[in-house]
């Protein structure tokens, strides 16, 4: 597709590779048909090629971000469904990576807005905050439908107080833990122990660690590491995200060098697998891109070690795939085949590409179009009745939970077959 | 490319047009500012561009109904778009336009498997039709290579074809039934969900007619049961000439298969990158032959195949063993296009027939000119029934690369008509191939068609600009 | 009568006439429709002949007058058919020009399409004795209008055609059929129904009230119609046990079926086409009024005879369109075809656009006037 940048604006070299990549979009437009906004939206604006088209014209006019490219900015998941449909390999996650950047520095929100961004990027990251948040929201979720009217603002504190879990998991603070290997240390591996995760979901990092030492894996946790960034990232916020970023590639590179640095949050991994490209002019360039490279998602990690060691019951499991896995790390065949592995029957849903409309925090800043997509995925996974949901991400186990079919991450099943408790998720279940 | 004059009646009163269409409309049914309408300036042939008016986008038939009179009285021009993945510039707008993008109706109304046919909103993409009927192993036959995003309104409009309608057919086969609103808001019921109506084939004229003559607002397909199994196999050659001679020795043997594809070197590459379906790196030309049946029937057929491709010494042949290969296969060619995105930063992609022993020649001739203009040529296209796809390659930004591109590309369709063959097999006139009408029609030929037109939308008001050359439009309308 | 040798010469009547022609190749199909009121009869019956045929592209062209009968031997010599399989329903002096002006297909349109989805292009002269052509002799063209598919079907009243180019592919190999005994019209509709949803591409589907037969046909290589047939009868095994037929077996009947053989024909000839499902219950409603038929195209078309009386058309019609279909009076004594429609009648908005179309083509209106409505 022509571009019409001057030579002076292509000398910045963060446009410099936002030219090459509007240079790779041929304008075919077959990725509207598989983004999840534009199916629900039906506007060329909320579709992949239409948001390349505006961020083009905002960054060739390098002008301010107007109210209209903020509002199909935000609405995009960055499920990154169009770069897995994309002929030609655009490059759409760095594209849009840049568009929120540009409207982070150009654009005053509204002030709730920018309330509720402030307030979501000083909580979610840092697990004791989290929890205290969330043990408030607990107290306020029996009111969440009695909240009045229907302004955005209200429709956010609805879903979030929604999403608060109903029970309160027990603490969990793993920085700075090391667990040894049972039996002959085959292996040694970083487990990112994640932020919110430590407080909504610490049985995921419990059946992660218990699983690996199972399989002779020691596991280390730095104190040092904490959030891998996304959040802020995806919210423009750059200087804070490549902070984060730096801390953790310092924290993993510390010391003797691990196997691998192991995810079980994909929307995680996808960003410490970019963390080469974030901090690719930075002094710690070189470490950050062995980080990324030594980044895996604990599918990917398990697909060569694990072995299950009892007989799995006749249990029915819907695969639901993260986009983070699948579109963002091409991670598409592994968890299904870990879960057939340990005997489980699987399952997939139709439309398996589409987003659960979780995507970090998007189901609290555009709480119509989750809601829209969450109905439509749980749909779709119920037509196959299966007996519990399972993926490798947090926020999607989050987004799809309280609809009757239990959710679960998927290591928590492969643990139970390996010689692990059965996951509190499936006490319900009975077979 | 010269468009007709804008109205400047029409381009004065514009926020009074755009407060006019949200009277009629729901406030989120209309795009009126300059930073929304930016995305609508294009479609799948991104040479071209021109900002609208404005965009409307319907939901319902009521609604369709509403803006058409309202543009009606006051003499504002209309064009329709479905997804915009158009390669002639179907969907480019006019200034002094409004643009009707038909996304938004995207139901699936109705599915009848006794009586084989399906009722469909414009706004469903072809894709989706077959996969709303594959749980009962029935499909829709026409298979453009965007037939992930085109959506069935834009597929009437074009009459689009695809790989497979060697055997079933292009859209224009496959149709039961439409509903038409014309620039005056009548809504016309054509057809029905039976298979010939008496009268004039008013089916078969608007089918093709690229948004001339009326909107679509439903349209009744038929499903077919699909075949036990398919598979397809894999032959490369030496040269495009000799895998020329060995498409035609396959059709004149008495054999169709169901796909006859052709790739040339160029495209081979390129969309190995894409698709790692395992094509011949070593071959300068390929073809994809799809056959179906039970397993024993498909290995009859591919056997025979084999036979006829043996006597061309093919550099490589390989038959698929799974659907997953299959399904590789046909990821390569239908993302063709877009695959030469990633060794060229822009193609134009002609689309004109020709009689299939013309093969040899006109590639032939196609590379002399791809010499002469210095522009590289990519070859996909529809071996079976001649229709030629040659990707031009060039850089939207350099100028004088694009111009070339633009003579290359008439200088190929000429040369189609010249050897029998037609601009357009199925990617439409558009904006693209207007000025070339001449090429193929006479002026008496040209002016019974705008009299047809003109018939149906007396103020031209329906996607003018298009299809027909500017010069001559007088003495129509 | 006018029977010109040329092009230019039919352009030159055409453009010479005085008043209203009646456009006919060699009159086979007079009695289709209604009767034309013209002082003139221009024929192309003179312009014959077939002016290319390429067998390896699955292409011919022939002049407008050319017989069907010649076509269709010439197309034998090179082991191939017209695809739609016209009717031999008016005698062997029917033209080319006459199927594709009045769309008649036979059998295998059910999956193989109708005369006017074969139609590549046209040569016509239009009401002002323009020569035009439209479309051409490839296999895809979505070049323009597709006034080739317009002209096909429109009984002469917007253009003469003067030559046409089809689309032909080649005889199969075997032909097999399978005939399925002692099933009423709603269990015969069912049978075909699930042959033409089965994975074995049936190419013909007809049930025989007077038989009580349901019978399916299946064309292609010899082994696949013997692996094809047998699947079949046993997928179908619930309507009862089936006989196979054998390849000339096989062409008797569809021939007979592709002719009306299986139609006792009384005055008048309607044809109807509906969704299949519809169609058992049409046979039903008329009957009692002396009306009998067959059905084809799986049960989408239905070949109905009867008294040749405006009360039984009249139920004919109202029974086409209650089921959401479309008719045609094929045949009848010219007072009764001069007093009703004879194909179903147009809302206004159409009308109009009809109206200014017909015009588009023949301002003076002398082409075939009042051949498929009254003026």
């Amino acid at each position: 597709m022509q571009t019409n940048f001057t030579t002076k604006q292509l000398q910045n070299p963060e446009i410099a590779i936002a030219n090459n990549i509007l240079r790779t979009c041929v304008h075919c437009g077959m990725c509207t048909a598989t983004c999840p906004t534009f199916v629900t939206l039906g506007d060329e604006l909320d579709s992949p090629r239409g948001r390349i088209y505006l961020i083009k014209d905002m960054l060739e006019h390098d002008r301010p971000a107007s109210e209209e490219e903020v509002l199909h900015m935000d609405r995009c998941l960055s499920c990154l469904s169009c770069m897995t449909t994309c002929p030609s390999g655009v490059d759409y996650m760095h594209l849009v990576d840049h568009a929120r950047v540009h409207i982070n520095e150009t654009y005053k929100r509204p002030l709730t807005d920018r309330l509720l961004r402030d307030v979501l990027a000083q909580i979610l990251p840092y697990p004791k905050r989290m929890r205290a948040a969330l043990n408030l929201a607990r107290l306020g979720k029996p009111f969440a439908s009695l909240l009045p009217g229907q302004s955005m603002l209200v429709k956010r504190l609805r879903a979030m107080l929604n999403l608060a879990p109903v029970k309160m998991p027990v603490a969990q603070s793993l920085g700075g833990t090391v667990h040894k290997a049972i039996g002959e240390t085959k292996g040694r591996v970083a487990l990112l122990a994640g932020c919110a995760q430590q407080a909504i979901g610490p049985s995921i990092n419990t059946a992660t660690i218990e699983l690996l030492n199972r399989l002779g894996i020691e596991v280390v946790i730095p104190a040092a590491a904490g959030c891998c960034g996304a959040l802020v990232h995806h919210m423009g916020r750059h200087e804070e995200a490549l902070q984060a970023a730096r801390r953790n590639v310092a924290a993993w590179s510390d010391g003797p060098e691990f196997d691998a640095i192991i995810v079980n949050t994909s929307g995680c991994g996808t960003v410490l697998k970019d963390y080469g490209f974030m901090l690719r002019d930075d002094a710690m360039a070189a470490k950050a891109a062995a980080v990324s490279a030594k980044s895996l998602d604990i599918s990917e990690y398990l697909l060569k070690i694990y072995q299950p060691s009892q007989v799995a019951p006749a249990i029915t499991v819907a695969y639901h795939a993260a986009c983070s896995l699948q579109h963002g790390q091409k991670i598409t065949s592994a968890p299904k085949t870990l879960l057939r592995k340990a005997g489980f029957n699987v399952v997939e849903p139709k439309d398996p590409h589409l987003c659960c409309g979780s995507a970090g925090t998007y189901n609290i800043m555009q709480p119509d179009i989750a809601a829209s997509l969450r109905r439509r995925k749980l749909d779709s996974l119920k037509a196959k009745s299966p007996d519990v949901i399972a993926a490798g991400n947090i926020g999607c186990l989050t987004q799809l939970a309280g609809d009757n079919v239990p959710t679960v991450h998927m290591v928590e099943l492969l643990n139970w077959m390996a010689g692990g408790n059965k996951p509190e998720a499936l006490n319900g279940v009975n077979k | 490319m010269l468009q007709s004059k804008p109205k400047l009646n029409v381009l004065e009163k514009r926020a009074e047009i755009i407060a006019g269409l949200k009277a009629v409309l729901p406030e989120r049914a209309v795009i009126g500012d300059d930073v929304s309408l930016k995305p609508y300036e294009t479609d799948g042939l991104s040479a071209y561009r021109q900002m609208p008016l404005a965009v409307v986008l319907p939901e319902n038939e009521a609604q369709v109904v509403a803006v058409m009179k309202f543009c009606h009285l006051h003499g504002i021009r209309v064009i329709p778009r479905g997804a915009g993945t158009s390669l002639s510039g179907g969907a480019l707008p006019l200034a002094d336009a409004v643009v009707v993008g038909m996304m938004r109706m995207n139901q699936i109304l109705d599915i009848n498997y006794a009586d084989r046919y399906a009722v469909v909103q414009p706004g469903v993409t072809n894709i989706a039709i077959t996969q709303a009927v594959q749980d009962e192993q029935f499909f829709y036959a026409p298979d453009p290579s965007s037939q992930l995003a085109c959506m069935i309104g834009g597929n009437v409009s074009m009459n689009s074809g695809g790989a497979h309608c060697l055997k079933y057919g292009v859209t224009a086969n496959n149709l039961l039934g439409l509903r038409l609103v014309t620039i005056e808001g009548e809504l016309l019921e054509i057809g029905g969900k039976h298979m010939d109506t008496a009268g004039y084939d008013w089916l078969g004229l608007i089918t093709g007619s690229e948004g001339q003559l009326g909107v679509l607002t439903e349209v009744t397909v038929r499903i077919l049961r699909g075949p036990e199994g398919a598979r397809a196999m894999l032959a490369g050659f030496a040269s495009n000439e000799v895998a020329g001679a060995c498409v035609d020795a396959i059709i004149s043997s008495g054999i169709i298969p169901v796909a006859l594809e052709f790739m040339d070197k160029l495209a081979i590459h390129a969309c190995e990158a894409f698709a790692h379906a395992g094509y011949p790196l070593d071959a300068e030309a390929l073809l994809i032959i799809e056959v179906e049946g039970s397993d024993t029937e498909q290995t009859e057929m591919l056997a025979r195949i084999r036979d006829i491709c043996a006597v061309y010494n093919p550099v490589s042949m390989r038959v698929s063993q799974t659907a997953e290969e299959s399904a590789a296969i046909w990821k390569g060619r239908k993302g063709a296009f877009g695959a030469v995105g990633r060794i060229s930063p822009d193609y134009l992609c002609m689309d004109g027939t020709i009689p299939t022993s013309q093969l040899p020649n006109v590639l032939k001739r196609m590379q002399a000119m791809s010499d002469d203009y210095g522009l590289k040529v990519a070859n996909i296209f529809h071996a079976g029934d001649g229709n030629l796809h040659p990707l031009i390659m060039f850089d939207a930004n350099d100028v004088e690369s694009f111009h070339k591109a633009e003579a290359f590309g008439a200088d190929i369709l000429k040369l189609c008509v010249e050897v029998g063959g037609c601009l357009t097999g199925e990617h439409g006139v558009g904006i693209e191939k207007r000025d070339l009408m001449s090429v193929q029609f006479t002026p008496a030929e040209l002016d019974q068609q705008r009299r047809i037109k003109t018939a149906f939308d007396p103020d031209w008001l329906l996607n003018p600009s298009k299809v027909f050359p500017l010069s001559g439009l007088s003495a129509a309308a | 009568m006018i029977l010109p040798d040329t092009e230019e010469a039919l352009a030159a009547a055409i453009r010479g006439a005085s008043g209203p022609l009646l456009v006919q190749g060699n009159g086979t199909k007079s009695g289709m429709l209604r009767p034309v009121q013209a002082a003139a009869t221009l024929s192309t019956a003179n312009l014959s002949g077939i002016t290319l045929y390429a067998p390896n592209e699955l292409v011919m062209s022939a002049k407008a007058g050319t017989r069907l009968s010649e076509i269709e031997t010439a197309l034998a010599a090179a082991g191939q058919q017209m695809i739609c399989e016209p009717p031999h329903i008016h005698g062997e002096n029917q033209t080319i020009g006459g199927i594709v002006a009045t769309n008649l297909s036979g059998p295998r349109r059910v999956t193989g399409g109708a005369m006017r989805d074969h139609v590549l292009g046209v040569r016509a002269v239009n009401g002002s004795g323009e020569i035009l052509k439209f479309g051409g002799r490839v296999l895809k063209n979505v070049t323009g209008l597709d006034v080739a598919k317009l002209l096909t079907g429109s009984f002469g009243t917007l253009a003469v055609m003067t030559e046409v180019t089809f689309k032909v592919l080649p005889v199969s190999e075997a032909t097999g059929s399978i005939v399925l005994r002692g099933l009423d019209a709603e269990q015969g509709i069912a049978a075909l129904s699930a042959g033409l949803g089965s994975p074995f591409f049936v190419t013909g589907a007809a049930y025989l009230p007077a038989l009580q037969q349901a019978v399916l046909r299946i064309e292609d290589f010899a082994t696949s119609v013997k692996y094809r047939t047998e699947k079949l009868a046993g997928q179908l095994s619930a309507f009862g046990t089936a006989e196979i037929l054998d390849t000339d077996a096989s062409k008797a009947l569809w021939r007979d079926v592709r002719d009306c053989k299986y139609l006792d024909i009384a005055e008048a000839v309607w044809r109807l086409s509906v969704v299949p499902s519809a169609a058992p219950a049409i046979l039903r409603a008329l009957a009692p009024l002396g009306v009998t038929g067959f059905l084809d195209w799986g049960g989408g078309l239905v070949n109905l005879t009867g008294p040749a009386d405006q009360a039984t058309h009249e139920a004919v019609c109202h029974a086409a369109i209650a089921a959401g279909g479309t008719w045609w009076l094929m045949q009848a004594p010219e007072p009764l075809r001069a007093v009703v429609n004879v194909v179903p009648p147009e809302p206004p908005a159409l009308a109009a656009i009809r109206a200014r179309v017909q015009a588009s083509f023949d301002p003076r209106g002398i082409l075939n006037p009042g051949r498929l409505r009254a003026a």
